[in-house]
């Protein structure tokens, strides 16, 4: 067994080296993800090891429950709504071999620990073995060893199951609405937690948070974090149940994960649906439009609309993007809108659209297009041989995204109004909206054809490759910091204007949207009529 | 009409591989001379002049690997042209520089007198492509597919309807109906493919692995679809490890090994009376078993 699971990590650390090799880029992306990941780790260690400090509650119950909270949470979420998962070890390639399947979660398990977050995650916990030592001495700090070691377990374990679990759902026909609605609820659920931490910013006095902490000590998300601290205030009984309650949950995970493996194990081999027989009405051009874009003409144009936009549904990838989306679309600005009748200047003037949450919104509706050819994959290869002009290509990719995006929009832009009991609102926030989206379409289009890269071919939505995930979240990230600075004249129009004259952002936010998004689809597009052979190159998998 | 090019497809067409009975059906038929009408239109005056495909000087390398060294070679209009050679010797590589899905290093690939990679308008025009190990949009149902396709061509919409009908049918994918093309088999992923490269009646087809993983009943189809595309005076150039498809269909053969062309010529040249799997094995330089080894199987 041991020798076993040692294979996999040799495993995992050749794929490691060998994605590396001779390529600058990939090497540059991954010194990046190592330099956030240090960073992350210091700054995490040292607020951690500040639970040695002192002995009131604020250091040695709140830092690291929320702390601990927060990091799980982390593991949860990022990988789910943002990054993705690096799964270099596709349970798919060891479907041939005889293994039993608890060596093969255990080899996966151990091959997902070998990782830069894993290891950031494992040096910035460590700061509470420091902290412990500090205040109970060697045996405090050996069980909060063993309780942040476990807690790593317990962090990938989550992230592992629950992403391949919903890799099931969604590839499977049958269940992939469930998947759906049941993403868009864990993806909600962000919201309940930034209302609790914007609470918790509001009302400054300690004491109101040792409570819920006490309680979140005695849940897996918060539990292993404590147990050094019980050690070192004598608490011996509580820290053996913490630890127990961990290993508990570790085990269920495991044990989760195992079952969904043999689905995954199948992988992109058994992505065969029925047979859907039965004739259907119309030509074969009519069935490739759907039916209530029917109107577009029968063109290269009105055909590629039509694809992206049955694509966006039909792809399994590009569906979990779009309802992630939707989910945190809707729940960002409602909250924001909330918080601001609830909270803050309230009663004092009419208060302004959620500007922040509509930037964020707006700009993380267009960095779904930011690697819009990797989706396609090595399929793009059919637009090279047709010679698919760059211009038409572009703007009808953009189109067939906003046939879905715009509608999500419009419907945030009514809720906002209406929770705001400022009709003005809806047309100065669907303005902003518009013109955030807009500059986003502008930055990412230019972004997805210079700075493509291959998916991996898994049955996984969430899978992505080792090092990618940095470089996927940094490209990202500027994407959007520039796609708001772009706005920012739209953004800064739309918190002041107030009253009768708000009803003006709308068509100047969207008349700004629509012409900066066509100016970046015109720069793009001479770009890729010129490297469209080196762009098929970066989105095809290697093999 | 124009179909029969003076001097061009029918005297190299090799009569006797249409087997008499798999005789194809009206729909077939029609079809064919439909493509063989648009193959045939115009080709009076470039049949002899200009070759279906040149290649000049193509190069290719991949970090420290060349996998094309300089390849020179003319694919005459009208020819059924093989493109022989084991793993790895450059094959789909020279394919995809053919056709612009890859840039040579060095080098021209001219299709029908149109440069590829500086005048690709008119030059996939005449194109029709399977390239091999890549995906579709293998999300749509065949029919949606073949729509795309053709209407991405810029074809009239009633043209594809009429085409892409004809072409499940013939191909026998129209039962597979609303079934996406992802959950096709190996054999109806290589057809569909096949179909989307017909669709434009293109009047060059470069097809790299046609008969890969396809069941005998679909590959005498495919030769036989294959084969009446020829005589209508279209040109396909193939890329294929399997000996005896070679020479049941092809009128020219190119042998290649390490990214350079080994032997080219008709087959006749090529055999010179041989076998033309010995003439591959000694041309390639493969090694021979002794019977020693693996004498624990």
């Amino acid at each position: 067994m041991a020798l076993t699971l040692g294979l996999f990590a040799r495993l995992k650390l050749r794929f490691l080296a060998n994605s590396l090799r001779g390529k600058g880029w990939r090497i540059a992306g991954f010194v990046m993800g190592c330099v956030a990941g240090g960073w992350f780790a210091v700054v995490g260690g040292i607020v951690f090891a500040l639970t040695g400090v002192d002995r009131g509650p604020a250091f040695t119950l709140l830092i690291p429950a929320f702390g601990g909270a927060t990091v799980v949470l982390g593991w949860l979420f990022i990988p789910l709504v943002w990054a993705g998962v690096d799964e270099t070890l596709d349970p798919a390639r060891f479907a041939l071999l005889p293994l039993p399947r608890r060596t093969l979660i255990g080899g996966l398990l151990v091959a997902a620990l070998l990782g830069v977050p894993a290891l950031a995650t494992l040096v910035a916990t460590a700061g509470l073995v420091v902290g412990a030592a500090a205040r109970g001495g060697v045996v405090a700090a050996v069980v909060q060893l063993g309780g942040s070691g476990l807690a790593l377990v317990l962090c990938v374990a989550l992230s592992r199951s629950l992403t391949s679990a919903f890799a099931s759902l969604l590839r499977a026909r049958r269940t992939r609405d469930l998947a759906a609605v049941v993403l868009a609820l864990l993806a909600a659920l962000l919201g309940p937690l930034q209302i609790g931490i914007v609470t918790a910013l509001q009302s400054t006095g300690v004491d109101r948070l040792v409570r819920p902490a006490q309680v979140l000590g005695w849940t897996p998300l918060a539990a292993p974090y404590l147990v050094g601290m019980d050690v070192a205030e004598g608490r011996w009984l509580a820290a053996a149940g913490r630890l127990v309650l961990t290993a508990v949950a570790v085990v269920l995970l495991l044990w989760w994960w195992s079952r969904t493996l043999p689905s995954a194990m199948l992988g992109a081999a058994s992505g065969s649906g029925p047979v859907r027989s039965g004739r259907v009405a119309g030509g074969p051009t009519a069935q490739l439009y759907p039916r209530i874009i029917g109107w577009l003409p029968r063109t290269a144009y009105g055909a590629l609309i039509a694809r992206e936009a049955r694509y966006w549904w039909r792809d399994a990838r590009r569906r979990a993007n779009l309802i992630t989306l939707t989910a945190i679309g809707v729940f960002l600005p409602v909250l924001g809108t909330l918080g601001a009748t609830s909270f803050g200047s309230a009663g004092t003037r009419s208060p302004g659209p959620p500007t922040f949450a509509i930037a964020l919104v707006g700009s993380l509706a267009a960095v779904m297009l930011a690697n819009q050819f990797g989706f396609d994959g090595s399929a793009y290869a059919s637009h090279v041989i047709v010679g698919v002009p760059g211009r038409l290509e572009l703007r009808a990719r953009a189109v067939g995204y906003s046939l879905y995006v715009v509608p999500i929009l419009v419907v945030i832009a009514v809720i906002v109004g209406v929770l705001s009991r400022h009709p003005g609102q809806l047309a100065v926030t669907l303005g902003a909206l518009l013109a955030v989206y807009g500059t986003g379409l502008a930055v990412n289009v230019i972004v997805s054809v210079l700075a493509a890269y291959s998916l991996p071919e898994t049955s996984n939505p969430f899978a992505v490759k080792t090092g990618t995930g940095m470089t996927k979240s940094l490209f990202a990230l500027v994407a959007m910091v520039g796609a708001v600075l772009a706005a920012l004249p739209v953004l800064i129009g739309a918190a002041l204007l107030t009253g009768a004259w708000s009803w003006v952002m709308l068509p100047i936010g969207a008349a700004y949207g629509a012409v900066l998004a066509a100016l970046g689809i015109e720069i793009a597009a001479d770009r890729l009529d010129r490297r469209a052979p080196e762009l098929l190159a970066a989105v095809s998998p290697e093999r | 009409m124009l179909g029969a090019a003076p001097g061009a497809a029918p005297s190299r067409m090799i009569v006797g591989q249409v087997q008499p009975s798999t005789r194809p059906p009206v729909a077939l038929r029609n079809l064919l001379s439909d493509l063989a009408d648009r193959v045939g239109y115009g080709q009076v005056v470039t049949a002899e002049a200009v070759p279906a495909l040149a290649l000049r000087g193509l190069v290719k390398r991949f970090d420290a690997k060349l996998a094309v060294a300089g390849i020179d070679l003319e694919v005459p209009a009208g020819s059924f042209f093989g493109l022989l050679g084991p793993n790895g010797a450059g094959k789909t590589t020279t394919l995809s520089m053919s056709v612009g899905l890859l840039r040579p290093d060095a080098g021209r690939a001219v299709v029908l007198g149109h440069d590829v990679w500086s005048d690709p308008v008119e030059a996939k025009r005449r194109l029709g492509v399977l390239p091999d190990g890549v995906r579709l949009f293998d999300r749509l149902s065949g029919a949606e597919l073949l729509a795309y396709t053709g209407l991405l061509r810029g074809m009239d919409p009633a043209v594809v309807d009429r085409r892409a009908r004809e072409l499940l049918d013939v191909l026998a994918l129209g039962d597979a109906g609303r079934t996406l093309v992802i959950d096709y088999s190996a054999g109806m992923r290589k057809k569909i493919g096949l179909a989307c490269a017909l669709l434009h009646a293109p009047r060059l087809l470069v097809l790299d692995e046609p008969f890969e993983a396809v069941d005998p009943v679909s590959g005498s189809l495919i030769r036989d679809i294959l084969a009446r595309y020829v005589s209508g005076g279209g040109t396909v150039v193939f890329a294929s490890h399997v000996m005896e498809v070679v020479e049941r269909l092809c009128s020219h053969v190119a042998i290649l090994a390490e990214g350079a062309i080994k032997t080219v010529g008709t087959l006749d040249q090529v055999r010179g009376g041989r076998d033309l799997e010995d003439v591959f094995v000694e041309v390639v330089g493969g090694r021979t078993a002794t019977g020693q080894e693996l004498s624990w199987l």
